[in-house]
């Protein structure tokens, strides 16, 4: 094992790879358990999950591509656009859920307009509840972080298997980096966000600096891993 | 999202510590147990050691999500769990390889244990200086977490490919896909205790034996594994161990729901009026 510069840029791929999978949590709009009851905003389930799914989803259509090719641009590029599919997709169903099933009209309580259609927010905000559905904004939020979550897979996945040859040994090892970055940046927001426009947004820093830490210590240990047999 | 149910510093009738010892020491000695019995008699069927030798983490794993969570996490108990295995299977996978560079196979338990109980107390520090979730025993759980995800993770690992060179391992287990059925089996025993339990009436024994039962059911599932990795008796014979270990420690679980709870009253399937 000798540090040379080409190890030296696979590290900075699984580093900028986990912190683009951080940033990302911040972007999908996770409203947890009181959103799988109509009364948060969000897709009505945990970051992890969420970030675990696309990313996955992510890893598995980047590595596709890697079977085929070895120029980085369209693995990333496939891999983004698995993760975007796996989210929208599990948005747009749900939102058939909250609108047909459970009836709520889709409302988000941190903005007064959605930044993106204009519609006023606050007459459909249910009492007692903190929006429901999945509004236009959180939408289109989920799908770029989803895109983010995708490229993160994608770029931590492609220096494992350049090293160790083993794209097994390389999934697990990226779901395992991927977990720890998606877990630290859903401690950050607190379990929910709505997407960029909700004010825990801004808080995004610290997930920055935590897992630049913990991607950068994965990262020195993932170059050392040999493929086995 | 999960509100954390049983309070902080919530009353535990076993000590930590006691439970960090005989949960390294378990799992540790266990594993190389296993190792020593199958290397000398030159078979496979004392694979199931390994499985056995993984619950001892997945209870300290689990005493461990019990105690951060108690303060309440915000983001539910899953995903702590998922925290502790995506931790442990970096440190099986480093310990592995490196230990089999240095041509020390079996050292490789060792380093996996260094270096995941190393990363987890770095992201303690991390969660609670730069998140700022300000938990006494942050950095601690998250030791204890890390180490008792990896040691699972191990243990069951080997109860699969009954052997500890990573060759091996890499083909029965990695290679195989079966690292997923134990990362999410084992990921279940070691967080699903405290998310089943938790509320204020929450008990630390309650709490542990389930997570025990839970790996029975995970050591059942690399039974099945095993049959295609191992000799049959070997998988027949991890198969009958998770078997005894689930339905003992279930009759357990059961004693103790009964004993905690006000009254148990069997309801039938559905009410008459319901058919």
């Amino acid at each position: 094992m000798n540090f040379d510069a080409t190890t030296i840029i696979y590290i900075l791929e699984i580093v900028v790879g986990g912190l683009l999978v951080g940033i990302g949590v911040h972007f999908v709009p996770v409203g947890g358990a009181p959103a799988a009851m109509a009364q948060a905003t969000g897709i009505g389930t945990g970051t992890v999950q969420l970030a675990a799914g696309s990313g996955l989803t992510g890893l598995l259509s980047a590595g596709l591509m890697m079977s085929v090719t070895d120029n980085l641009w369209p693995i990333i590029a496939t891999g983004a656009v698995g993760a975007m599919i796996m989210i929208d997709a599990t948005m747009l169903t749900g939102s058939w859920i909250y609108a047909y099933a459970v009836g709520a009209p889709f409302a988000s309580a941190k903005v007064n307009y959605d930044p993106i259609t204009g519609f006023s927010q606050p007459p459909y905000v249910a009492p007692g509840t903190v929006g429901q559905g999945i509004p236009t904004i959180c939408y289109v939020s989920g799908t770029i972080g989803a895109a983010m979550g995708g490229v993160g897979g994608a770029l931590i996945y492609y220096p494992l298997v350049m090293i160790n040859n083993n794209p097994s040994l390389s999934a697990v090892f990226a779901i395992g980096i991927f977990l720890v970055n998606a877990v630290l940046a859903s401690w950050n927001i607190q379990g929910t966000i709505e997407g960029f426009h909700d004010p825990k947004f801004k808080k995004w820093p610290a997930a920055f600096k935590a897992c630049l830490v913990s991607t950068f210590i994965l990262a020195l240990v993932a170059v050392i891993i040999t493929g086995g047999a | 999202m999960t509100v954390g149910g049983g309070a902080a510093g919530a009353p535990a009738a076993f000590d930590v510590k006691k439970i960090r010892i005989y949960g390294l020491a378990g799992s540790v000695l266990g594993i190389y147990l296993a190792w020593i019995l199958n290397t000398v008699t030159g078979t496979d069927i004392f694979s199931f050691i390994g499985a056995v030798a993984a619950l001892f983490g997945v209870v300290m794993g689990a005493n461990a999500v019990r105690r951060v969570c108690g303060y309440g996490i915000g983001t539910g108990v899953p995903s702590i769990g998922m925290l502790s295995l995506g931790m442990g299977v970096v440190a099986v996978a480093f310990g592995l390889s490196v230990a089999d560079q240095f041509g020390m196979g079996a050292l490789s338990v060792i380093v996996t244990l260094v270096y995941a109980m190393i990363f987890g107390y770095v992201v303690g520090v991390i969660a609670n200086k730069v998140i700022k979730f300000n938990i006494p025993v942050m950095e601690e759980g998250l030791t204890d977490l890390a180490a008792g995800g990896a040691m699972a993770i191990m243990g069951w690992s080997f109860a699969i490919s009954g052997s500890l060179a990573f060759a091996d391992i890499v083909n029965d287990v990695i290679n195989t896909g079966y690292i997923a059925i134990i990362f999410i089996c084992g990921g279940l025993a070691i967080l699903h205790p405290f998310n089943a339990n938790l509320g204020p009436d929450e008990k630390q024994d309650r709490t542990l034996v389930n997570g025990v039962m839970v790996g029975g059911l995970s050591t059942i599932a690399t039974g099945i594994c095993a049959f295609l990795t191992l000799t049959p008796a070997a998988a027949l014979l991890q198969l009958v161990v998770g078997f005894v270990i689930w339905y003992y420690f279930f009759m357990w679980y059961y004693r103790l729901v009964k004993r905690d709870a006000s009254a148990v009253v069997g309801t039938g399937l559905l009410p008459p009026s319901a058919l």
